[in-house]
């Protein structure tokens, strides 16, 4: 596959150290088009090693708008089932970058190993150094042994070594939309993490007219009026919840984005620092970045102010452990006790949605209505759809619920363009059709 | 089309014994598979390249521009290679920017008698920047071996100008005097119309501390300094700028014996200068002619590797090269800048030489087998470990804040060392099979 | 005229870095951007964005611009401060001359209009 990919999949195989690389064929992307329509076919062909596929979208950092994500694509031990889960912020695009479309995990390892996925080479590296430490204190030993600041990680926490079913993989620091537990699929193969970095070149077949239709896409866009709007707090505001922006805003410190999202989803709070520092801070761990709206608002209904929900999500981060889920299932109220839940914390988590998807995103329009008519069942099939979508061409989740300029018919568009494959709308309800079985 | 092209497809047919012949046409230089009455015959030149001690990166720019024209035969030589008498093999050497004095000294007297025996012998030296100065005549240690043209330095002064700007490329002491560097960037040159040079009126080069020069009478002059440009940085008053350069020469061919020197102020060879880098090979054709009818068969005692382990170098060599970059990448962010030598090295010059061997994993690979003599392939994976665990402890020295020089100067030394090994590796392997 | 930065309007998405880039080499990379976003202090969550022109460094942070001409900040005894970045050997901002369709591509693509023509 020559456009808009690196050509490459990868499969490791931890049980044996075995690391094999094939080409994307140009057939299988006219067929599943990218993204989770792959990552599904590569889970099923690798089905009896329990494997976990890693993946970005067709469209994944381009210059395609809100084009920030990657996959995960396993076995939830939530739910028993195959899942999508988002990879956001920058880490999604650095998998591409680093030279793989898909990574294919599989087996289990007899010792704690990470992957380090770089220009196009994967290594399988002792995690003895790593293992026993948290989420944060790892994501800098890694960085500092491989010199680089700028390393994106998927990393388990204690939660995840210990096989906790509420384990969660963090992505850099924070916590992430993994809601299936794949920490504890992590732990079980005794992988810590995966670090990617590269400084790959993406090739696009009509790079003029693909990138010509993403600014005009990005012009529509920004016709909207989120595009005034910033953060988690406003987030939770068009959700309906009151309140949350006057209950966080004292702890915000800035709001950021994923690569090319046009809307900043993720809120920086500031615990040990003042919030309003606009010079670099020299606490080095001075707050968090939320980007769980439904994590932080569950905290706020058990009832904790701004600052210990922010606590609370920084060490659930730290510990690799599902904030939603400790927020359900600890049923305390107070900061230390939610902490101290972590180890012991059982149940049976709520998850929303058919299971396929992350209900880390929100499930229902935000800002604009998509032209729904306010049916529960209509809602629920329109969120299942735009999350397959979204997962198939790498468009950051939470943006693909807000925007309805980023239309399956553009993402097509860009798709064919940068590709100069056929790619139609009825390969698309076929791929999306088939995700939603 | 791409301006190297030309070079390229002559440089395909000269080592398969075909004839080209280059003559002096009305406004050009002509390339011509037929013989005409004032040409010269054209033959594929074995090119050394000096990248030893003295040198910065910029012999780099010799590499890509031989390499981009279809030079492949070419070595890459430190100084007791050319102390050893290397030279003798060779039909062109090129000296490109550096420390002039280091790379005096580095070469001392032998290399100095070997150098002078290799032009005078018919051998054509291409000497830009700190390559041009080396064998101007001078009384100075070191450089007092080379004296082999009586150029004058218009950029040399007793007392210091006033600098304006960027002091720490300004200027080099020379002697008692100084050589100070007026401006630096994109000039604007005229041609003075004498062949090899007969193709272009004038030319845009950059000037990174190069001489303004005055001929002596058995030199010709082929190119003055005759403008600045929008880009042009100046470092000293403007006057005094175009006091010490407009009109000065910026280009010499200096004959010796049987050989010819050219002599460049400004970087004739820079990767971005195209129309440059052409009149440098026009000149490599025009004065070629050392060993008329010899192709150039590269280290003979180079060996092929089998297929498995030439696969297994490149995967390797991709490993540590990336693992380095990535490192290296990131010292981008650090405003600092090391002294080695007399020269300032800033943390980007790391991803030059790493960048210059990254872009030919691919090539190599098309490639095949890889050519090596015995021991290169090893000492070349461990110095590019080497080189990422001293970018490592670099990256932790400057984390935290404590002094890094050490660290620099031997992880520079080694990152030298190794491109220029993996260079010599690399053109064995593509002139050993010229066809990919 | 030269490329004007607001780092407090910035969210930190990098698609300007991407499109000069692209800009350069016609294919979506990183690589040779001369309109970088500063980002390696993620826990400080301290973002700017810096952007190199022929002779200056623009350092566009959330407390103030920050103008350095090229070499001068140079220093070998001052400590390192990691969020300048000179960017010496990329090509400095041209303004995107060859992009007749747009103009300078960064200021095309930022989301937020973070950045402007001055
Ligand atoms: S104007 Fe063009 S060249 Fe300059 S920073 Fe922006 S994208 Fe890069
Ligand atoms: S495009 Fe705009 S918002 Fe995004 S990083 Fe650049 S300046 Fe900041």
């Amino acid at each position: 596959m020559e456009y808009l990919s690196t050509d490459k999949i990868l499969v490791i195989d931890l049980a044996t150290s075995k690391i094999e690389e094939t080409a994307l064929d140009e057939s299988l992307v006219s067929e599943k088009i990218g993204g989770a329509g792959i990552t599904k076919h590569l889970y099923e062909k690798h089905l009896n090693d329990d494997p976990i596929v890693i993946g970005t979208g067709l469209l994944t950092g381009t210059t395609c708008p809100a084009s920030a994500s990657g996959l995960i694509t396993a076995k939830s031990p939530v739910t028993g089932k195959m899942c999508h889960c988002p990879v956001i912020y920058k880490v999604g695009i650095e998998i591409k970058f680093s030279g793989y479309d898909y990574i294919v995990v599989k087996g289990v390892s007899d010792k704690p190993v990470y992957l380090w996925i770089h220009d196009g080479v994967a290594d399988i590296s002792d995690a003895s150094g790593i293992w026993g430490k948290d989420v944060w204190e790892s994501t800098d030993s890694l960085r500092k042994f491989m010199g680089d600041d700028l390393l994106q990680t998927m990393m388990i926490g204690k939660a995840g070594e210990n096989r906790s079913d509420y384990a969660q993989i963090c992505y850099n620091y924070w916590s992430s939309p993994d809601r299936f537990g794949l920490g504890k699929l992590f732990g079980s193969k005794k992988l810590k993490a995966l670090a990617f970095r590269g400084m790959g070149l993406i090739e696009v077949a009509d790079h003029e007219n693909f990138v010509r239709r993403s600014l005009e896409i990005l012009k529509e866009i920004k016709t909207n009026d989120f595009m005034t709007k910033k953060g988690i707090a406003e987030i939770a505001s068009a959700m309906g919840e009151a309140g949350v922006e006057e209950w966080l805003e004292p702890i915000v410190h800035r709001h950021s984005a994923d690569y090319f999202t046009p809307y900043a989803t993720n809120t920086a709070v500031f615990l040990d620092e003042d919030p309003k520092r606009v010079e670099e801070s020299k606490v080095a761990e001075p707050g968090v970045l939320i980007s769980d709206v439904l994590a932080l608002l569950a905290f706020k209904k058990l009832g904790l102010s701004a600052e210990d929900a922010g606590r609370a999500l920084k060490a659930c981060a730290k510990y690799g452990i599902d904030p939603a889920a400790v927020a359900e299932l600890s049923g305390k109220s107070s900061l230390k006790e939610i902490v101290d839940s972590f180890d012991g914390l059982s149940g049976t988590v709520t998850l929303k949605g058919k299971g396929s998807f992350s209900p880390w995103c929100p499930l229902k329009p935000i800002f604009n209505d998509f032209g729904l008519s306010g049916d529960a069942a209509e809602a629920e099939a329109w969120w299942e759809r735009r999350q397959a979508v979204a997962m198939i061409f790498g468009i950051q989740p939470i943006f693909s619920v807000m925007c309805p300029e980023l239309s399956e018919e553009n993402m097509l568009e860009l798709a064919a363009i940068g590709t100069e494959l056929d790619l139609t709308q009825e390969i698309l309800d076929r791929v999306v059709a088939d995700l939603l079985k | 089309m791409n301006l190297y092209q030309s070079n390229a497809d002559i440089n395909i047919k000269l080592p398969q014994g075909k004839a080209g012949y280059i003559s002096k046409g009305n406004t050009d230089i002509r390339i011509s598979g037929v013989p005409d009455p004032e040409c010269r015959r054209m033959r594929y030149p074995r090119i050394g390249i000096y990248a030893g001690s003295g040198t910065s990166h910029s012999w780099l720019w010799f590499v890509d521009m031989f390499e981009r024209m279809g030079f492949h035969a070419v070595s890459v030589l430190d100084a007791p290679a050319v102390r050893s008498g290397r030279l003798q093999q060779m039909d062109v050497l090129a000296v490109s920017g550096g420390d002039t004095v280091a790379i005096a000294e580095a070469l001392g007297e032998d290399g100095a008698r070997q150098l002078a025996a290799f032009i005078t012998g018919g051998g054509v030296y291409l000497g830009a920047c700190a390559g041009a100065y080396l064998v101007m005549n001078s009384s100075k240690p070191h450089l007092c071996h080379f004296n082999f043209a009586a150029v004058k330095i218009t950029n040399l002064s007793k007392r210091l100008p006033t600098c304006q700007s960027m002091p720490h490329k300004f200027s080099i002491a020379y002697g008692c005097e100084h050589i100070f560097h007026p401006v630096r960037e994109a000039v604007g040159l005229r041609l003075t119309g004498v062949p090899p040079f007969s193709g272009e009126p004038a030319l845009l080069v950059p000037l990174y501390g190069g001489p303004g020069m005055l001929a002596p009478p058995e030199a010709q002059v082929l190119a003055r300094y005759d403008h600045f440009t929008d880009k042009t940085v100046f470092l000293v008053d403007k006057d005094l700028a175009e006091e010490t350069l407009i009109s000065t020469a910026a280009a010499l061919r200096v004959p010796m014996g049987n050989g010819q020197m050219y002599l460049f102020g400004p970087h004739f060879e820079h990767p971005h200068y195209h129309r440059a880098n052409r009149l440098v090979a026009d000149a490599v054709y025009w004065d070629s002619r050392r060993n008329p009818d010899e192709c150039s068969p590269v280290a003979r005692d180079a060996l092929q590797l089998p297929t498995s382990e030439s696969a297994n170098l490149i995967h390797s060599l991709r490993r540590e090269l990336s693992n380095s970059r990535i490192v290296a990448a990131g010292l981008e962010m650090f405003p600092v800048w090391w002294l080695i030598g007399a020269k300032a090295y800033e943390p980007e010059k790391i991803r030059v030489f790493l960048d210059a061997m990254w872009r030919r994993l691919k090539p190599l690979e098309k490639r095949g087998r890889i050519w090596a003599r015995a021991g290169v392939p090893d000492l070349l994976m461990a110095d590019a470990c080497e080189t990422t665990s001293l970018l490592r402890q670099l990256k932790n020295e400057l984390d935290q804040g404590s002094v890094t020089d050490p660290t620099a100067r031997t992880l520079f030394h080694l990152l030298h060392r190794n491109t220029m090994r993996f260079f010599e590796l690399y053109f064995q392997t593509i002139s050993n099979n010229l066809t990919p | 005229m030269g490329i004007k930065i607001d780092a407090l309007k910035c969210i930190n998405c990098m698609a300007c870095e991407m499109a000069c880039s692209y800009h350069r080499d016609d294919g979506f990379a990183f690589l040779s951007a001369c309109i970088v976003v500063y980002r390696a202090r993620e826990k400080q969550d301290y973002f700017g964005v810096l952007i190199k022109e022929e002779e200056f460094l623009k350092v566009a942070r959330p407390e103030g611009l920050e103008v350095n001409r090229i070499g001068e900040a140079a220093d070998p005894n001052k400590k390192a401060d990691a969020s300048v970045k000179p960017m010496l050997l990329r090509e400095g901002c041209d303004l995107c001359e060859d992009m007749d369709d747009y103009g300078p591509m960064c200021i095309a693509i930022c989301p937020v209009d973070a950045i402007t023509l001055e």
